[in-house]
């Protein structure tokens, strides 16, 4: 009877009931939808570069004279001081120099821009995974990748051609196709890069005098990779305080998953203190609600009491009302940031499936319970101050 | 225990603190009511009749004195021991009805039940009780809005006994209703006390004062006389 009495009387006063549930379901959509989003987004992005986050990224600084021409990339002394470097601290690592550029290329009829990396046939499976076909070899043979392929109708055996360094045109067979890495990578972005051997790489692009343009070193163990960058860093950098002399951008993927980390925990905290304050804006409303109805209903209280109704059960009355503000308005919340956060996610260029994550959904139970604590905080003063109305007083309140 | 008086007053004072000074609502009052007793307490306005009967009515506590109920003091229960004696010893029957507006006429006399025994089935004691105070089946689903003075009286005598109580505390149980109607529902409460029930009655009207067995006159909080 006691909740179907705070049933009736939410009924009875609909549109002040209904006022109320918009605060709690803007509030719950926020948390929710700002959660859900976050949540998918960090997911997503762990995802993409988990794979190739055991990896330092050396890009070379300086330009150097080689022959009379100059140039910025590692030379093969770099690379063997490099290496020692890294062996002085573990024997267990992949260190892989490559060529990388831009490089116009023609499939079909369609003149296209993609990026070219060069490297030595043995390296290439420490980097990429093939999905189809062989890994290439000599100086006509590359692989692309899945999406490139998809992008460009190219299969197995399909033909494409760059304009050689000499000026010829050099018609090369796709015999791989490499998985997509996504965009977001430490290692090389697969999705849309053609990928072949140095031979190959030099008769498209040229050898860059011989300097690489880039060095990966994979190691296992993130304290390797960590105590890798110092070694390199000391070796290659000289003294810390004279930055102009060093010749090596090391690029941590550990440290940036930190920094990355980090920024998304500080969005998180952005995003639930904007909630936050959606929320309190809420409660305070319901608590104003709940205050005018008890006003409203003193008399109706002061019967309640005289005729045998604990103080208890008074309390427990605008109590369900308010819960009941919080549970409906929470579900419509969440349910409403079912419906927004993929188009959100998917505007960010997120897969729908990103929606389906535990630490996503986990938001739907977080959104339903923040929502009816918040509601049954807000209702708790009035519902006190409802039980402990003085019965005879309460009576003759018209 | 069955001997003690349903009601007693001894040396109950009800004093209230102004700015003027005290204010005695209540002075000394010393009174009781037996078993199958209909007693009418009258007095004229502001002369402590209320009071009283929210003394009696485990609405209120007196400042000093007993009260005693059924033979056991009510003066230091806790709330939620005067609150079970208003639900379970004594049937309220108020001059403004004080239906609970949300519910029908059958849920009012059905709210006491629920509160008593929990939710089951208890229709067929709130239709014999409607029944009993002559209140019409078919109005039974109506909300106190959608019925006159003399049903919501009726309604209000039905659930005052839902739950057997003790004794009746009648509030000027006529005073919202026309002569014909007030007539009826004295008859009424005439009839339950002639099956038994003890009734105590507050009332400026000597007419309703009439079909009681005893008259306590009350003036300026103090008894002053008893017809």
């Amino acid at each position: 009877m006691i909740v179907s009495l705070a049933l009736r009387n939410l009924k009875l006063n609909k549109f002040r009931t209904i006022l109320s549930m918009i605060g709690i379901v803007i509030g719950v959509f926020a948390i929710c939808a700002m959660g859900m989003v976050s949540a998918g987004f960090t997911d997503e992005m762990d995802n993409m570069i988990t794979d190739t986050a055991d990896t330092l990224t050396l890009s070379p600084l300086g330009e150097k004279v080689v022959g009379g021409h100059t140039a910025v990339g590692f030379s093969e002394k770099d690379v063997r001081n490099i290496e020692s470097a890294t062996k002085s601290v573990t024997k267990e690592y992949e260190l892989v120099p490559y060529y990388n550029t831009y490089k116009p290329v023609t499939v079909g009829k369609d003149l296209l821009t993609a990026s070219v990396y060069g490297l030595d046939s043995n390296d290439m499976s420490g980097l990429v995974t093939l999905v189809s076909g062989t890994w290439p070899k000599g100086g006509t043979n590359v692989i692309v990748g899945e999406q490139f392929a998809e992008d460009n109708e190219l299969r197995l055996g399909s033909r494409i051609s760059f304009l050689g360094v000499s000026g010829q045109e050099i018609t090369c067979r796709v015999v791989g196709i490499m998985e997509n890495t996504g965009l977001l990578t430490f290692g090389i972005a697969t999705d849309s890069s053609i990928l072949g051997t140095t031979e190959w790489y030099s008769s498209v692009v040229g050898n860059n005098y011989g300097l690489y343009d880039k060095i990966i070193i994979k190691a296992y163990d993130p304290e390797d990779l960590a105590l890798i960058d110092e070694a390199v860093d000391k070796k290659m950098n000289g003294k810390e305080d004279k930055d102009s002399d060093n010749t090596v951008s090391i690029l941590n993927s550990y440290e940036l998953m930190d920094i990355f980390d980090e920024i998304m925990n500080m969005s998180s905290i952005f995003t639930t203190v904007i909630s936050g304050i959606s929320l309190l804006v809420a409660a305070v409303a319901i608590t104003n609600v709940m205050l005018m109805s008890v006003k409203e209903r003193t008399r109706e209280v002061g019967i309640l009491r005289s005729i045998g109704t604990y103080r208890s059960q008074i309390l427990q009355m605008f109590l369900y009302e308010a819960g009941l503000i919080g549970l409906i308005g929470s579900v419509f919340g969440v349910a409403l940031s079912l419906i927004v956060s993929p188009v959100f996610m998917m505007i960010m260029g997120l897969e729908f499936t990103a929606m389906f994550s535990v630490s996503v959904l986990s938001y739907i139970p977080l959104g339903i319970v923040v929502g009816l604590v918040v509601c049954l905080a807000s209702g708790l003063y009035p519902a006190w101050k409802a039980a402990n109305l003085n019965p005879v007083e309460a009576m003759s309140t018209d | 225990m069955d001997d003690a008086p349903v009601v007693e007053l001894i040396d109950v004072s009800k004093v209230y603190q102004m700015k003027a000074g005290d204010v005695y609502a209540l002075n000394h009052v010393n009174f009781s009511v037996r078993r199958g007793e209909f007693v009418a307490i009258m007095g004229p306005s502001g002369s402590g009749k209320s009071t009283l009967m929210n003394m009696i009515g485990c609405l209120d506590v007196p400042t000093s004195g007993t009260i005693k109920i059924n033979g056991v003091s009510t003066t230091d229960m806790t709330d939620d021991e005067l609150t079970e004696h208003r639900l379970n010893t004594i049937g309220f029957i108020f001059q403004k009805f004080n239906l609970i507006s949300l519910l029908t006429a059958y849920e009012n006399v059905e709210y006491p039940l629920i509160l008593k025994y929990g939710q089951r089935d208890h229709s067929e004691r709130v239709k014999k009780l409607l029944r009993m105070v002559g209140f019409t089946e078919d109005r039974m689903q109506h909300t106190p809005y959608e019925l006159s003075g003399g049903q919501q009286q009726r309604v209000s005598i039905a659930r005052a006994l839902a739950n057997d109580p003790t004794f009746l505390l009648c509030d000027e149980p006529t005073g919202n209703l026309d002569s014909k109607m007030s007539t009826q529902i004295m008859e009424i409460l005439s009839d339950l006390h002639k099956q038994g029930r003890t009734l105590v009655m507050v009332t400026h009207n000597p007419e309703t004062a009439e079909y009681a067995d005893r008259v306590i006159i009350i003036r300026d909080g103090e008894i002053v006389g008893e017809e």
